[in-house]
């Protein structure tokens, strides 16, 4: 697990990344005032909350009085009115430490999560992200400050996973939360009921904001590349099974395939993104890839 | 039935694939994994069709192993017939190669039709088949000792194969053969005795019966008769030396004796016999043999060299060639000397005791003595310091009171190397002496002195020897009544001849004596005149005196001279006895030391009647030193007639060998004999052209089912690999 919170930065990703620019191209509030640098930039519209400073963040947001009175640091936090939010969740349930090769698909999504966190805001928008398992466990509130990505770096490296997933609640919950359209990203590997996990989707989806779904898989899950006799340990709720997975290979193949799809499916169905993620692959390609994808499909 | 029933253990080896699925079910990797879902899935829905496929492989697996140690235990079916082509043969064939083989039908020897039965045999085994070869005559020779694949090698040994002038014992050949074939693991085992139906091979037919009985459920045999039975043979039983001296330039009489093996009576019989394989010397004609029985007839020979010689006897030749000649060896000598040690020399010499003797022993005019062969030395007993008996061929004692110590040494020294000794007694010998030492210490003697009877003196009272009973060599042409009689000789005394229990074994300073034989007897059955051999040597005692003294021998020219002259004979024949031998006996020779380190070739010339055109005997041996003497050996003696051996600038040694007679009565087996061999072996009076095969196919049942297991084996082999590949394939 990566200790320090700055290597789930990857310089090549962004680099790539940056190039293109993440465009929202739904229609959204201040979609305008997203694509120009923002005007109003740090000027409150309507104050939201207090929350304690955290170094990195910007001293202009303090609360002079908070501080003379009571000899504490608190930011004044206020909810931006131009640009969108980018939601991003990611799945922190136990089944994401599965990992073939040097990397876990946990670390994966933390980097990509970390990558687009960064992407985001620095073309002026404004991320919240969060970690969720059962229900979310670590989370950063929204904000629009290219200095607090350390914050939701911090949060992401220092989450580590002892539960199941549970998508379906947590997307409810959220689409609850949400009160402005924007954009919600899901790294995980679904490895829960489908039918939940599109219901959630579509909750989200009701509120009228964007979702992309990064289903994140091994490049052993996805090939199944066993031979022998091997005793499978589950990670999550199954126990172990003992068998030959060489002859099982087409049937465990095509079990996941109809996985997919089912999933596929239900995110055309409401106009959602799903992009599957190998972890195999470099996370820049699989970044500048999709955004070029957006590109292509929303440039016009 | 399992032919190598060890292999079953092989069974234990069905477990091996079960505890191998057992281990591998223990062994296997361990993943940690998180998409357990899809695993899951596809476990249960292929886990019935992996246990199924498991089970199946472990099944086939179990199978193979358990098929091929059966087909490695080799069952046998023993009833079923050869139906799937598996009816390899391990086979012994016994070839009778006995003399009787080489009777002809008028077109070919008994033995040419043979060895084509034989190679008829071979040629029918099926394919695979193994086969063994031992030719049997009295001896078993191992042509193939143990079965071999290469039947054309067989075949090809078989061709080259030879009869030997031996008898026949089948029985030894038979035994022979199934021990061969005893223990060995192949199912169908057969022995094919291939003979002339000659009721001699057959003379152990109970034992023979007995052996075939014992190994009738694992041996199969065979028995093939080839040639008619032939109702007449001649042959000539027996050829020697008849007494005398042989001497250059002298005749020599010999025996032959010819027999007619047939039933019915034999006319004008020619015998003739030849030296050293030059034109015939003499040869006379029997008129009439009667079936069944022999006769014997006297033929002379001269000698012209001294040295070795071979005389041959033949006879008409009729159907089976090999007995109508037969040879013997002779060493024909320059002269022979002769020591007389005269133990009452009387003040002149017709008093002197050797006086008969002399005149006996040179039976010419004195102007001729010096040309006669043989050369006399006369001693007193006390003259005898300085002899050397080695210088002697022969020493006749008359009348010696004693002999020294040292002298008693010499003489059983010099009996011992080859000299002979005649020993008469008289008024003058110390009968305790002659007893203790010359009989009962050294058993020089044939017999010890018992009482002497009769008087000398009164001469009116006499009594003679036995006028029948001349079966000795020596006294043998007293058998035909013109040539005198022996019992008209008057004894007035002689000593009882008292010879030791027989049975008893010489030993110690007696050890090399021989059995006493009783060469003439006296009218009661009393021995008159014994021999024994000695060492090399021969002594002969005589019961009473060289002179007349004690009888009127030596007035009687006409039956002494011949008397002494072929006791002289017979005492120097001793010494080339050896030179004539029975076939398959070892011939053991002292050569000259001019031999000496030199090779020896040993060679026979081809018989008369043989196919073969080479040499049948060609062989050299080293001569070495055995014993402080030169010494050669040879023993490849298969064939009769006259051998050779040669050393380069030397003259050579000849020596021979004769066939064993009984092997020439051609008595067949009669049906009797026939049926009770038809009780334990497949009979076939085997005929040319006859079907074999078919005889012999009939006989070959039982399979062996180890090819059909270890076919399945294989399909079970490729059937596992295709359905493990097929069942490893990912569904």
């Amino acid at each position: 697990m990566a200790k320090s919170p700055n290597i789930l930065l990857d310089p090549l990703a962004i680099q790539k990344a940056e190039s293109l620019g993440l465009h929202a191209r739904f229609i959204v509030e201040g979609y305008m005032a997203g694509e120009h640098k923002s005007p109003f930039r740090g000027f409150a519209i309507e104050f939201t909350q207090h929350r304690e400073y955290v170094p990195g963040d910007d001293t202009r947001h303090l609360d002079w009085k908070v501080l003379g009175r009571t000899d504490r640091y608190y930011l004044k936090q206020y909810e931006q009115e131009t640009n969108y939010v980018a939601n991003i969740l990611l799945d922190g349930s136990e089944s994401m430490k599965y990992g073939s090769g040097s990397i876990t698909k946990l670390q994966y999504g933390k980097m990509m999560a970390a990558v687009l966190s960064y992407l985001i805001l620095h073309q002026r928008d404004a991320v919240a992200a969060g970690v969720f398992d059962t229900a979310m466990r670590g989370y950063v509130p929204r904000t629009g400050n290219l200095g607090s990505i350390h914050n939701i770096m911090k949060v992401l490296a220092e989450f580590n996973p002892t539960q199941q997933t549970s998508i379906g609640p947590v997307l409810h919950e959220l689409a609850g939360q949400i009160r402005r359209k924007g954009m919600v990203i899901i790294i995980s590997d679904l490895f829960d009921d489908e039918e939940k996990i599109l219901e959630g989707i579509q909750h989200i989806r009701f509120g009228g904001s964007e979702v992309i779904v990064f289903h994140v898989m091994d490049p052993f899950e996805l090939d199944f590349p066993f031979s022998g006799m091997v005793e499978f340990e589950g990670l999550e709720a199954i126990p172990q099974i003992l068998t030959r997975p060489r002859e099982i290979r087409k049937s465990y193949l095509q079990a996941v395939e109809d996985f997919r799809r089912k999933i596929r499916e239900g995110c055309e169905r409401n106009n959602v993104h799903y992009m599957l993620v190998n972890t195999g692959h470099a996370l820049h390609e699989v970044i500048s890839g999709y955004l070029a994808f957006r590109l292509k499909t929303h440039t016009r | 039935m399992f032919l190598n029933p060890l292999m079953l253990a092989g069974l234990g080896a069905v477990s091996i694939p079960i505890i191998i699925h057992l281990l591998n079910r223990r062994k296997f990797e361990r993943v940690v994994w998180a998409a357990m879902r899809f695993v899951r899935i596809s476990v249960e829905k292929n886990q019935r069709r992996i246990k199924i496929e498991d089970m199946l492989l472990l099944i086939l697996r179990c199978l193979l192993l358990a098929l091929l140690a059966l087909a490695l235990a080799r069952p046998v079916l023993r009833a079923a017939a050869g139906a799937l082509g598996l009816s390899k043969v391990t086979a012994v064939i016994v070839l009778d190669n006995s003399y009787s083989m080489t009777q002809t039908d008028g077109v070919e020897p008994k033995f040419e039709a043979a060895k084509r039965a034989a190679d008829e045999v071979i040629r029918t085994m099926p394919t695979g088949s193994s086969v063994a070869v031992l030719l049997a005559s009295d001896v078993v020779h191992k042509l193939i000792p143990e079965p071999t694949y290469d039947l054309t090698l067989a075949s090809e040994q078989i061709k080259e194969a030879a009869v030997f002038d031996r008898g026949t014992n089948l029985l030894e050949g038979i035994k022979v053969a199934m021990e061969t074939l005893s223990g060995r693991p192949e199912l169908r085992k057969e022995i094919y005795v291939i003979t002339d139906g000659q009721a001699a091979g057959w003379s152990r037919m109970e034992e023979i019966r007995r052996v075939m009985e014992d190994n009738r459920r694992e041996v199969r045999a065979h028995l093939l008769f080839v040639g008619r039975p032939e109702e007449k043979n001649l042959g000539i039983a027996g050829l020697r030396l008849d007494g005398g001296v042989v001497a250059v330039n002298v005749p020599v009489r010999l025996n032959v004796r010819v027999q007619n093996f047939g039933k019915s009576e034999a006319n004008d019989v020619n015998v003739s016999i030849a030296v050293d394989g030059e034109p015939p010397m003499d040869q006379t004609t029997i008129a009439s043999i009667p079936g069944g029985e022999s006769r014997s007839v006297s033929l002379f020979a001269r000698m012209k060299a001294d040295g070795f010689h071979t005389v041959t006897a033949k006879i008409d030749g009729d159907h089976l060639p090999a007995d109508d000649w037969r040879t013997v060896a002779l060493r024909a000598v320059k002269e022979v000397k002769v020591l007389l040690i005269d133990g009452d020399p009387g003040r002149e010499a017709r008093e002197s005791e050797t006086f008969f003797l002399r005149n006996a022993l040179r039976p010419v005019p004195r102007a001729q003595w010096d040309e006669y062969f043989v050369k006399l030395t006369v001693k007193t007993p006390t003259e005898l310091e300085g002899i050397r008996f080695e210088d002697f061929d022969a020493v006749m004692s008359a009348n010696v009171t004693d002999f020294s110590a040292s002298v008693v040494g010499q003489l059983v020294n010099y009996v011992r190397g080859g000299g002979g000794l005649v020993v008469f007694v008289g008024d003058n010998i110390n009968v305790n002496f002659y007893n203790e030492q010359l009989f009962k210490r050294y058993a020089l003697l044939p017999a010890g002195l018992g009482q002497a009877r009769g008087d000398a003196k009164a001469q009116e009272q006499w009594f003679s020897l036995a006028d029948k009973g001349y079966e000795h060599p020596i006294v043998s042409i007293w058998k035909d009544p013109n040539a005198g009689s022996l019992a008209t000789i008057r004894f007035y005394r002689a000593f009882d001849l008292a010879p030791e229990e027989t049975g008893k074994k010489p030993a110690g300073d007696a050890a090399p004596a021989g059995e006493a034989r009783v060469i003439l007897r006296f009218a009661d059955n009393r021995p008159a005149m014994m021999e024994r051999d000695w060492g090399q040597g021969r002594v002969v005692l005589f019961s009473s005196s060289a002179d007349t003294e004690w009888n009127d021998l030596g007035a009687r020219a006409g039956t002494f001279v011949p008397l002494m002259l072929r006791t002289l004979g017979h005492l120097v024949a001793r010494q080339d006895e050896h030179l004539t031998i029975g076939a398959g006996n070892e011939f053991a020779h002292t050569p000259p030391v001019e031999f000496l380190n030199k090779d020896a070739i040993i060679s026979k010339a081809p018989r008369h009647f043989s196919s073969a055109t080479k040499e049948e005997v060609h062989e050299a041996k080293r001569v070495e030193l055995v014993n402080g003497a030169p010494f050669v050996q040879f023993g490849g003696t298969d064939f009769a007639g006259p051998y050779e051996i040669r050393v380069e600038g030397s003259a050579p040694i000849r020596f021979a060998v004769q066939a064993d007679p009984a092997e020439s009565n051609i008595e067949a087996l009669n049906e009797a004999q026939y049926r009770l061999l038809g009780e334990v072996g497949h009979v076939v009076k085997w005929a040319p052209g006859a079907a074999l095969e078919e005889t012999l196919e009939k006989g070959r049942v039982g399979t062996e089912l180890w090819l059909p297991l270890a076919l399945i084996a294989a399909v079970l082999a490729t059937m596992e690999t295709l359905l493990a590949h097929w069942f490893s394939k990912s569904k």
